[in-house]
Parts: C-alpha cells; sequence; structure tokens
C-alpha cells in the first residue's frame, strides 16, 4: 500500500521548469530516499508535497486522496455570508448619511422616548424610494466584489501548508527553520497545535479544559524530547541549542504533529561521522513507530545505510529508482553525478 | 519556589498601584499622582492592543489610533443624549468593544495576506481614513467639534463626577488589570505560542499545522477590540468623545513607542513603557516645565525655550536609542517560562 503516490507532477517557475512529470509512489513504513545533484529539483518537490508550491499539472495524493480543502457545505456558506456582509457594507456606506438623517435623528425628540419601529419604519421607505439607486446597484456591486474575493482567496488556500501538515504530512527544512525565540519545549508543544481542542475562550479564561489539556500536552512534549535525547534541553531558547541539537529538536517538533509521512530535507547535512550514526538510528526508531520516512540526503552513507529504496532526480526529471544497490550500479546515475567519460 | 513569590510580586503590584490615591490622604498638598496615572492606565491598555498585534503576531500596525477612535466614538454615541441610544456605561462599552472586534475583522479581512511593510502602510491609510471619516460626516460625529457631553458612568447607583478622581483611578485600573490578565493567559497558552510562531517563521509556522490567517484575523480582532476599549474608557474619562484631531497618527506612534520602549510581546514591558513614555509626558515634563517657571528660567512667549514642545523630538531620540542600545526593550519578554514549568501553582499572576 502506498501512503503517497505523485503522478506526473511538473513545477514550473516562470521558464523555469523545476519539477517535470515526476511519478514516485512512497510505500507505507519504508524509509525512502532522494538523491540527486544540486538544482535537481528536490527540494521543490518536498515544497509541492506540502503545499507550499501548487503543482502546475499533475497530482499527489495522500492516503489516497488530495491534500486540499474540500469544498464543503460550511465553505458555500461562508463565502455566502461574506458577499452578504460586503453587499450590505457597501450599502451602508453609500447611504450612511441620509440614511441616519431619515430613520434617526428626524425621529428623535432632545431626551423624549425613542421609537424604533418608527426609525426602522423610515429606513424602510427610505429605501423603498429609488430602490436600484440606493440599494440594488451598491449591494450587487458589494456582493460580487466579497464573493469574488472569498473565493479567489479561499481558491488560493487550498493547498496550504496546514492542509498538508493536518493531513498528517510533517516536515524538517534544509536550512533550519525552528522558532528561535521560542524554547525547545515550546516549539514542540507548538508542533502539537493540530491535535489541541481548547479555543481563545478556554485559554482566556482558563476553563478547566486548558489545565487538563496543558497538563497532558506538556507531559507528551517531555516525551518526544525525551525520544530525540533532548529533555535537558527543554528550557533553552531554540536560537541557544548548537547545530546538531537544533537538527534533532526540528525532527522532533515535526514528530510532535503526529505525523503519517515525515519528509527530512538533508538532515544530516553538517553532521560528522558519529552524529550521522546517530541519526541513522533515530530515522531507524522513527520508522519503526510506524512513520513513513521520504528524505533528502547528500551523505551518501547515510543513504545508502537506511533507504529501503531511493530516486534519484537530475534536472527536475527522475531518471532512475529502486533498491540502494540497483541505484548504485545504474549508469544513467554515475553520468549524473561524474558526468560522461 | 520561585513561581509563587512572582506571584507574589504581580500582585503586590496591583497592591502599590491601589493604594496610590492613597498617598495624599498622607501628605496633602502632593500633586496628585492617581489623578495624573489615568491617562498612563488608558495608553496602557492601548499598547497592550497593539501589543497583541505588533509584539506577539509580528504584524506592524500603525494605526490603532483609528480603533481608539472608533471605540471613542462609538461609546460617545451610545450614551449621549443628542442620541436616541442613551445606553448606560457598562452596556455601551460592552457593545464598543463588540463594535471594536468587528473593526478589527473587516479590516483584517482584505488585509490578511499582507506583509511588513506592506500592511504597515494599509494601516496607515486605515487611520488618516477613519480621521477624515469622522471629520467630514457631519450628521453622525458632529465633525470636528467632538460628541459631548457624555453622561458620568455610574456604578450600582453611584456616579462617578469629574471632581473626585479616586473612583475613575479604580475603574480604569480594574480594567488594566483584567486586561493584563486576559493577555498573559493568551500569551502562556497554544494562542500566544501560534501568535510568535508566526511572528518567527510563518511558513515554518504554516507547516506545523498552524493557520496563519486564522490566528492573524484573531490578532487583529483581539487587538482592535482592546484599542476601542481604551477609546470607550478615554471617552468617558474627557466626558466626549474628543475631535477626531485627538486620534491621528501621532498617538499610534506613541503606543508603537510604548511597545517598542517597553519590550515587544511582553505584557509588563507594555505597562512599563505606557509608565515611562506617557509618565514623562505628563509628570516629569509638567514638573521640570512648572519649576522653570517658577524660577523665571524660561518666558512663555518663547516657544523653544518650553520643554513641552520639545517632547516628540525627545520621543524620536529615546526610540533611536532604545534601537541603538537595547533593541529587545526595557523588559523583554521571556518567552513562555510558566507554560514550561508544568509544577506551577494554577493561579495566574496579575498586573
Amino acid at each position: 500500500m502506498n501512503i503517497l503516490e505523485i503522478s506526473d507532477l511538473t513545477v514550473r517557475f516562470g521558464g523555469l521548469t523545476a519539477v517535470n512529470a515526476v511519478s514516485l509512489d512512497i510505500p507505507v513504513k519504508e524509509i525512502v530516499s532522494i538523491i540527486g545533484p544540486n538544482g535537481a529539483g528536490k527540494t521543490t518537490l518536498f515544497n509541492a508535497i506540502t503545499g507550499i508550491y501548487d503543482p502546475t499539472s499533475g497530482r499527489i495524493c495522500f492516503n489516497g486522496e488530495e491534500a486540499r480543502r474540500p469544498f464543503r457545505r460550511t465553505t458555500a456558506l461562508a463565502l455566502a455570508l461574506v458577499g452578504l456582509i460586503a453587499g450590505l457594507s457597501l450599502v451602508l456606506i453609500v447611504n450612511v448619511e441620509p440614511l441616519w438623517d431619515t430613520s434617526i435623528t428626524s425621529n428623535y425628540v432632545y431626551q423624549q422616548t425613542f421609537l424604533w419601529s418608527n426609525a426602522t419604519h423610515a429606513a424602510s421607505s427610505y429605501f423603498r424610494e429609488e430602490t436600484g439607486r440606493r440599494f440594488a446597484i451598491p449591494f450587487l456591486i458589494g456582493a460580487l466584489v466579497g464573493l469574488a474575493g472569498a473565493f479567489a482567496i479561499w481558491q488560493r488556500t487550498r493547498r496550504a501548508p496546514e492542509v498538508a501538515a493536518r493531513a498528517g504530512i510533517a516536515r524538517t527544512f534544509q536550512n533550519i527553520r525552528l522558532f528561535n525565540q521560542m524554547t525547545a519545549l515550546d516549539n514542540v508543544l507548538l508542533g502539537m497545535d493540530s491535535q489541541l481542542r481548547t479555543r481563545v475562550w478556554h485559554v482566556a479564561l482558563r476553563l478547566p479544559l486548558y489545565w487538563r489539556e496543558r497538563d497532558n500536552t506538556v507531559r507528551q512534549a517531555m516525551d518526544i524530547l525525551r525520544f530525540v535525547d533532548l529533555d535537558r534541553e527543554a528550557q533553552q531558547l531554540a536560537e541557544n541549542l548548537s547545530y546538531g541539537h537544533q537538527r534533532r529538536l526540528e525532527i522532533a517538533r515535526a514528530l510532535a504533529m503526529q505525523p503519517r509521512l515525515l519528509l527530512l530535507d538533508e538532515p544530516a547535512a553538517g553532521m560528522n561521522l558519529a552524529e550521522s550514526q546517530e541519526l541513522m538510528k533515530l530515522i531507524h526508531d522513527i520508522r519503526d513507530r510506524g512513520i513513513t520516512v521520504l528524505l533528502i540526503e547528500h551523505h551518501m552513507q547515510v543513504v545508502m545505510g537506511i533507504s529501503d529504496r531511493i530516486a534519484v532526480l537530475d534536472h527536475g526529471e527522475k531518471i532512475a529508482e529502486g533498491n540502494p544497490e540497483a541505484v548504485r550500479s545504474n549508469p544513467k546515475v554515475i553520468e549524473a553525478y561524474l558526468g560522461k567519460s | 519556589m520561585a513561581a509563587p513569590r512572582r506571584i507574589l510580586f504581580h500582585w503586590s503590584f496591583l497592591l502599590v498601584a491601589a493604594l496610590i490615591p492613597l498617598i495624599e490622604l498622607v501628605l496633602p498638598g502632593h500633586p496628585h499622582v492617581g489623578d495624573l496615572l489615568r491617562p498612563i492606565f488608558i495608553m496602557a491598555m492601548l499598547g497592550l492592543g497593539l501589543n497583541i498585534l505588533t509584539g506577539f503576531t509580528g504584524q506592524l500596525n500603525l494605526g490603532v489610533a483609528a480603533f481608539m477612535a472608533v471605540g471613542a466614538y462609538t461609546y460617545a454615541i451610545l450614551t449621549c443624549d443628542i442620541y436616541p441610544f442613551r445606553l448606560g456605561f457598562w452596556s455601551a462599552t460592552a457593545l464598543t468593544v463588540l463594535v471594536g472586534l468587528t473593526v478589527g475583522l473587516f479590516l483584517g479581512l482584505p488585509t490578511i495576506r499582507l506583509r511588513g511593510d506592506y500592511l504597515a502602510i494599509v494601516t496607515l491609510g486605515f487611520g488618516e481614513i477613519v480621521e477624515d471619516v469622522l471629520k467630514n460626516l457631519d450628521s453622525i460625529t458632529k465633525g470636528t467639534q467632538g460628541i459631548n457631553p457624555l453622561p458620568s458612568p455610574s456604578w450600582f447607583g453611584y456616579h462617578f463626577r469629574a471632581e473626585t478622581y479616586q473612583p475613575w483611578y479604580y475603574l480604569f485600573l480594574g480594567f488594566l488589570a483584567v486586561l493584563v490578565l486576559l493577555n498573559r493567559n493568551l500569551q502562556r497558552s497554544r494562542v500566544g505560542r501560534a501568535w510568535i510562531s508566526i511572528r518567527e517563521d510563518e511558513l515554518a509556522s504554516s507547516c506545523m499545522g498552524v493557520n496563519p490567517m486564522k490566528m492573524k484575523l484573531l490578532a487583529f480582532a483581539l487587538g482592535a477590540a482592546q484599542c476601542s476599549l481604551a477609546g470607550a474608557l478615554w471617552a468617558s474619562y474627557l466626558g466626549s468623545s474628543g475631535e477626531p484631531g485627538n486620534y491621528d497618527f501621532q498617538v499610534s506612534i506613541i503606543a508603537l513607542c510604548i511597545v517598542i520602549v517597553g519590550g515587544m510581546g511582553n505584557v509588563g514591558g507594555v505597562l512599563l513603557g505606557a509608565l515611562v513614555i506617557m509618565g514623562f509626558n505628563s509628570i516629569v515634563l509638567e514638573t521640570v516645565t512648572n519649576f522653570l517657571k517658577a524660577h523665571q528660567l524660561i518666558s512663555s512667549s518663547n516657544v523653544f525655550t518650553a520643554p513641552g514642545n520639545w517632547k516628540y523630538m525627545l520621543y524620536g531620540l529615546a526610540l533611536i536609542l532604545m534601537m541603538r542600545f537595547r533593541p529587545e526593550g526595557l523588559l523583554p519578554s521571556r518567552q513562555f517560562k510558566a507554560e514550561a514549568h508544568p509544577d506551577e501553582p494554577h493561579s495566574p499572576p496579575t498586573a
């Protein structure tokens, strides 16, 4: 069974084709590596999978469905509501002064009781005259603009990173992107955000749910930190951690999302032999937790040591795929790395 | 244990603040410190609202004075007896907060995808637009004269009067304490964490499953609501909505100064910032001017020698010096220490 199926994926930036018709299947609970020379389109592929880039064409299916915001009845309702509000606001803006005068000012005698029925009556008779100019036209324009704007924003954020993240795809970044001003523990806690059930009012008023959830999440976060051997650094700001620790903290943050698929973008970059050995063990442990791992890596020792399968990209195209031995001896791969003899 | 001591420390602040109006019972003839503190409380609330947007979420907003104006005018329209609504202080304030929330959402929705300088420009424009609308929407806002007089607040039959400042002082102190409490609660929770992660790295944050648009909209709505609460209290304190020119760009900049000087993203820092910036304005400058006048060192005819006329230059100088020597502010935030200590007792600190 495949957890991720990429079919004919093309990502184009203007004239540059970064990923060209790549198809790739990632089986569940395997460790798959993507290798290739610099500029081969590996990170672009990651960005497309995690919803940062929109594919120019092709499909990315996670768990059998595309990780996009579905069009539900609530979506339609929200769009209609935005349109309605925009239309009414424009009507109000266009008519505000005469409307106020006819309904409020002229019905109110200083410090006398004010009858709301008179006001609404005056307002409705105001709109009954010249309905087209006063109500229909501004309402239509406002509603159209509001609807179009809301729809455009919805359309453009259908495949947003948070949608992929909530579907169960976690990732790390090539150049570490931790939240530097937050502690290690808070970085992990942020990774758990999508599992939390508290809402603004819970946390603002400190309702019981907040306390229950906080104790649980902090305990879980500490477990994750212990898993990557960072529990002693929990209270350190992320920016004060050493490079190796930052790398592992980023993995911990991704694990906190309880993902089904973990994308690691050059996790062993800048690590010495001992550190990359440790990393390989960590990746194995992660796989043993039932998480599929897809990684980009340049350290051939790491790649050959842990991958179940390897895919090779060059100039945006997949030139080889298979188990480590097959890829190592593939002439096309040797050519891409060393050039033609 | 450090935690109970810190909570004690926070409560003692509130206690000291509550005792300040009693100074003049002991020292008659002393300047009314409590009286001077009232506008500082209001500006601290404005700073807290801006802090949610700029300090936590990292969205530079140069138009918070507009939110304050919306609050002040809404409160004025709802309470003044030249309009038919004539609500009491509490219901009008509650409605004003709701209106502020809505205005924040309305401004947030179309601008939410803008970042950094672009958002700053849009909010700057919003501030100018609101001021101009208030000036020109004569039949509703009474143009440049403002809406007045507003009735004083009352509580359980007690009517606040302009001559005695103490009830006002405690009213504002109470509001400020509640706001501080709410802000701290938000900061030390998933909401604050998500806000700060957006400030640190929006892309990484969204890759972790945080919806940045939703969180930014929330920040806009809550920030605007707090600023409009500050506006409503300001209007009740003045007994007038003030004129539109009272809510100009300078007010937004002072609010920004308060947040930056105090320490971005730190509630306590904002309070300190308000005390320093506004205290300098209404206490230090005033005292120096009076002292100089009393000793006939300056004449009122020469505008260059009046210290008050130098204040914006001094603010600017303060900002430059802060940026050079202490860019993190006087009281920088220590991120989430409380959330990180699960063994801490559960009573949250105040003020």
